[in-house]
């Protein structure tokens, strides 16, 4: 009885804000399928009249989506596997091995986050320059090869992992990489499907950068594609909605993929009410 | 325990950082500049005769031999994109030696943050985009051509019934000193928007003049059908618009050539007045949470505004269906003043002289008069030459979209903000009290004084960064 | 495999650090430095690279300048608004959507939709539910007898409405963090509670609390940083303005300004240094707060 109630309230309380979380998701399929004169409209229309499938078709006769996919793929796919590398060493380093200036090395990692990367842009771009990389996918992929943010998550999912275990591994003779890959990775298996959640989105998701780093459009990416729907003076936003809509539907396919890993332990763990 | 132990380094490592800039700072001072000298002199040329100390008379190439490359930045999407590489194909059909790569660098934001990224690697276009005001910054920088020796060339120059075809306030607009660092390209300007229905029902004129306006925007703002209607709209830029509201009121806005600040008067007074009026009295209202006014005059909600010509084909779009509207030169006071503004082409100093010629070859193609007829055609921005005004395709095309016609009939009454060091921060100072006085957070007298005292302090510290 | 730190365990852990380290030095320390030496230029040529005079002018520009100081003012405001309400809500909604219910992925779904809705449309239907007259907040509070409230357009307003939808924005990322710690917490805990016939809110507080402060930890100095560094949203929400009278003026915007359109680089880069010694000395405090209350 007192079950049902609680239940009954969780449901109501997820709904709640559920709704609000769907609402501007919601906007953006609905606008996606108006015609141009019920877009602006206040209050909003909520379901087009009439639908209007054919801006699919004009967002992709105005931007070369087709090219923009494949790059953003090659991208995302790099940049993540590179990112969960570079993390997964850095981490296993601040959270189990013993070093000289350990902790003053992390605080200044740490530091570095506290940078708007505003003023970060143009120092960045001077160096690929002379490294001639511009126009190219080193540019779009080698700067973000490594995040300290990353490292900082899975440096607290790694300590949170008893260290018993490393005293048995180490009693089984199991070596640094081997304890590592066999046995810390796996344990921390939430924590790296949400780094590689977080960082695949990030990475099909950025503008700015690619933007800045490119010129050919056989180099840019799927969001700087979405320009092509923005002028100074306004905004084509059914094209701009039914191009955002194409850019990120992989998005969500990933994390329908994902999702059940970051939530893998939950039936082992059974809070039930 | 882990982060206790972190506490102690991260004083340290502040400590570093401190240390590192004060010993950094301390070196520096004793240090001479480095960089060759010959640089730093050029550096050094002031804003108010950027082009007289230049050694800029160096000769000139007026033939190709071999083919040249140029790459044109720009910040046009969609047809406008479209209409400028058809052009870019039409030019290098009838130049084979010149292959133009057009590039989309997003919008002039974008473009802008992209420009100074390249500056500053040694990596800019040929050509690109430009506001005049960056420009400006640019020959404060050094990194634009002069285009006199090109334009005053006998063989690939323009005679001088050639150049004053040109629109005189675009081609004044891109003259510094007697000399051109840039020429026109996409210019645009302020029209005043009005709903016909509702004008037609109130049984009022076209507003022509300001005591005309407020009449109008007096009587336009009613009960419609339980829908509340405001007579008058204004764009949320107002703040940075408002020299055209001094200068109608007969006021001065900002000396260009000394740099003073002078709409802190009764002109400027006037007009800040009669535009908080209006607010006030809840007859106008600003474009607010709506972003541009074309979406609440689109549906209705306001009888007229005053906007960008650019923006035409976005209240087409909002009011289809809606509202029936049409657009009239803006109304004056003592005098009739109309702002221009959108982008000029410039050319960078990076370029070779090869590519400075084809940049200049693709200048004269790009703002010939079939191109920008055109141009202003296919995108609703201006012809920028008197013959493409005279021009058949052009006067068919009014004669159909009549609203498009109405930039033309203010060339005489128009002008370009001051191009001086500083305006950026001068325009987001101005913005802020003018938008504080029509909210009334501030008297206008308060709002006034304080946008010219920041205004001021702006043009000096960037005149004296620039020395 | 704690051994004592030595000669060879710190070139060990260098090479495990390498890979990483490489990409931060020069893609973030290096560019680190040089803007912070920036901030020291007082008179200089930004092109061509040439400086002629150090000191500390920036800095005493930032203490008079009015501008500067609103926006410092707003961010603290914008911090203490965010940070709080952020980290209570979405860890409570990661609790919810951690019990055993049904349509639990349909919900996670859901949460994580926000994500990686185009920003063009978060920020259009925010608009829409501030909006004045035809805005949804407004009509709620109607209900209630409030009459409208100008959230975008009244100064006094404005950071409100930007708290209110930095929290919505963050909730999905906390609440992805949030989920992937719940899960590290060993069940056998809870089923020796469960022996022990704990109520609910004594297994919250004695076992999932402390054993979830690495993650409470990390989301809390994570959104500390990222608050002070607020931006996008403020973009998005005012269409490219900070706001009516400038009334949602952050530092990182201030930043942009003066580094993209008004071109004092070393002003911006001044700024930016004072921000960082304002989040490093916080992230202090922090560290300081949770050596005592972090369990590993």
């Amino acid at each position: 009885m007192r079950d049902a109630l609680s239940k009954g309230t969780i449901y109501l309380l997820l709904s709640l804000g559920g709704i609000l979380m769907l609402l501007p998701f919601a906007w953006m399929i609905s606008t996606s399928l108006k015609p141009a004169n019920q877009v602006m409209v206040m209050p909003p229309v909520w379901i087009p009249h009439p639908i209007q499938w054919s801006n699919y078709a004009e967002a992709m006769r105005v931007a070369p989506l087709g090219r923009y996919f494949i790059n953003s793929v090659i991208v995302t796919v790099l940049s993540t596997a590179g990112e969960l590398i570079t993390t997964i060493l850095a981490a296993y380093a601040f959270s189990r091995l013993q070093f000289y200036g350990r902790d003053i090395l992390f605080s200044i990692l740490l530091g570095t986050m506290m940078v708007p990367g505003e003023v970060l842009l143009i120092p960045n771009f001077v160096t690929l320059t002379k490294l001639g990389w511009i126009d190219r996918y080193e540019a779009l992929i080698v700067p973000w090869l490594a995040s300290v943010f990353a490292i900082f998550l899975l440096r607290q999912h790694f300590l949170s992992i008893p260290k018993e275990l490393s005293y048995a591994a180490k009693v089984d003779g199991c070596s640094d990489g081997r304890f590592l890959w066999e046995i810390m990775v796996p344990l921390a298996k939430p924590a790296i499907v949400t780094i590689v959640l977080l960082k695949a989105i990030g990475s099909w998701n950025a503008f700015l950068w690619p933007l800045i780093v490119t010129n050919s459009k056989e180099m840019r990416t799927l969001p700087v594609g979405l320009t092509a729907f923005r002028t100074d003076v306004g905004t084509i936003y059914e094209l701009l909605m039914a191009a955002s809509t194409l850019v990120i539907l992989p998005m969500i396919i990933l994390f329908l993929i994902l999702e059940r890993y970051i939530v893998e332990g939950v039936s082992r763990a059974g809070i039930k009410g | 325990m882990q982060s206790m132990r972190m506490t102690k380094p991260f004083l340290a490592t502040m400590l570093v950082f401190t240390l590192l800039l004060m010993t950094l700072s301390a070196c520096g001072q004793n240090n001479p500049p480095t960089g060759s000298s010959s640089s730093s002199d050029q550096t050094k040329t002031t804003t108010e005769t950027p082009a007289a100390e230049k050694p800029e008379n160096e000769s000139i190439v007026t033939t190709l031999d071999n083919p040249v490359e140029i790459t044109f930045w720009h910040a046009m999407t969609g047809h406008h994109e479209e209409t400028l590489q058809k052009i870019a194909d039409d030019f290098m059909k009838q130049n084979d030696k010149i292959k133009v790569t057009l590039v989309s660098q997003g919008s002039y934001g974008d473009l802008q943050q992209k420009l100074t990224a390249a500056a500053k690697s040694k990596t800019l276009p040929t050509m690109s985009q430009a506001y005049e005001d960056w420009i400006t910054e640019d020959i404060q920088n050094n990194l634009v051509v002069d285009l006199n020796p090109y334009l005053e060339n006998p063989t690939i120059g323009w005679r001088q019934d050639e150049l004053n075809d040109i629109v005189e306030v675009f081609r004044n607009a891109n003259n510094w000193d007697g000399h051109y660092y840039g020429m026109p390209f996409n210019k645009s300007t302020r029209i005043l928007f009005y709903n016909t229905d509702y004008l037609k029902e109130k049984n009022i004129d076209v507003p022509k003049t300001w005591d005309e306006l407020r009449e109008a925007a007096e009587k336009l703002t009613f009960e419609k059908g339980g829908k509340k209607v405001i007579g008058m709209g204004f764009e949320n830029s107002v703040g940075t618009e408002f020299s055209m509201w001094v200068r109608q009121a007969g006021g001065k806005f900002i000396d260009e050539e000394t740099g003073s600040v002078e709409f802190n008067s009764s002109e400027g007074q006037k007009a800040l007045t009669f535009l908080r009026d209006m607010i006030e009295q809840g007859i106008a209202r600003l474009a607010g949470e709506d972003g541009y006014m074309s979406n609440p005059f689109g549906r209705g909600d306001v009888a007229m505004y005053i906007g960008s010509s650019a923006g035409i084909p976005f209240v087409a779009q909002a009011a289809e269906g809606n509202i029936h509207w049409s657009g009239a030169v803006l109304p004056k006071d003592k005098v009739a003043a109309t702002p221009f503004a959108g982008t000029s082409v410039t050319v960078y100093q990076s370029a070779t002289p090869e590519q400075r010629l084809a940049a200049w070859e693709f200048i004269k193609f790009l703002i010939n008069t079939d191109n920008t007829a055109l141009w202003a055609k296919e995108t609703g921005y201006l012809p920028v030459r008197y013959s493409a005004l005279q021009s058949e395709t052009w006067k068919k095309y009014v004669e159909e979209n009549p609203v498009y016609g109405i930039g033309e009939q203010q060339f005489d009454a128009g002008f370009f903000d001051p191009r001086i060091l500083g305006i950026n921060a001068v325009q987001t100072a101005l913005g802020k009290e003018i938008e504080a006085a029509l909210l009334g957070e501030k008297s206008v007298d308060q709002a006034l004084e304080d946008a010219a005292k920041a205004a001021q302090e702006a043009i000096d510290r960037a005149k004296e960064r620039a020395r | 495999m704690m051994q004592e730190k030595s000669l060879a365990t710190t070139l060990k852990a260098l090479l495990y650090l390498a890979p990483a380290l490489i990409i931060l030095v020069v893609f973030n320390i290096y560019p680190i430095i040089t803007s912070f030496l920036m901030s020291l230029y007082t008179d200089y040529d930004y092109y061509h690279d040439i400086v002629y005079r150090y000191g500390f002018d920036n800095f005493l520009f930032l203490l008079q300048d009015e501008d500067f100081h609103l926006a410092l003012r707003n961010t603290f405001i914008f911090v203490l608004g965010v940070v709080p309400a952020s980290i209570t809500l979405s860890l409570f909604i990661a609790l919810l959507l951690n019990t055993n219910i049904k349509l639990r992925g349909f919900f996670r779904t859901i949460y994580f939709i926000p994500f990686v809705t185009s920003v063009v449309a978060i920020s259009i239907v925010w608009r829409w539910i501030f909006h004045t007259e035809y805005g949804l907040l407004n009509y709620f509070l109607s209900w209630f007898g409030v009459s409208p409230i100008k959230w975008l357009t009244d100064p006094k307003w404005a950071m409100p409405s930007l708290i209110i939808l930095a929290i919505w924005k963050g909730l999905g990322y906390n609440i992805v963090i949030f989920l992937a710690g719940l899960q590290n917490i060993p069940e056998h805990y809870y089923l020796a509670a469960r022996i022990d016939r704990a109520s609910r809110w004594q297994r919250f507080w004695n076992i999932t609390w402390p054993l979830l402060s690495p993650t409470t930890f990390f989301v809390s100095i994570i959104s500390v940083i990222g608050s002070f560094k607020v931006f996008d949203e403020i973009y998005a929400l005012f269409d490219g303005r900070p706001g009516p009278v400038r009334s949602a003026l952050t530092v990182v915007y201030y930043i942009f300004e003066k580094f993209y359109r008004e071109q004092e680089y070393a002003v911006a880069s001044a700024a930016a240094y004072v921000l960082f010694l304002i989040v490093f000395i916080l992230t202090l405090l922090q560290l300081y707060i949770g050596k005592k209350r972090v369990h590993y």
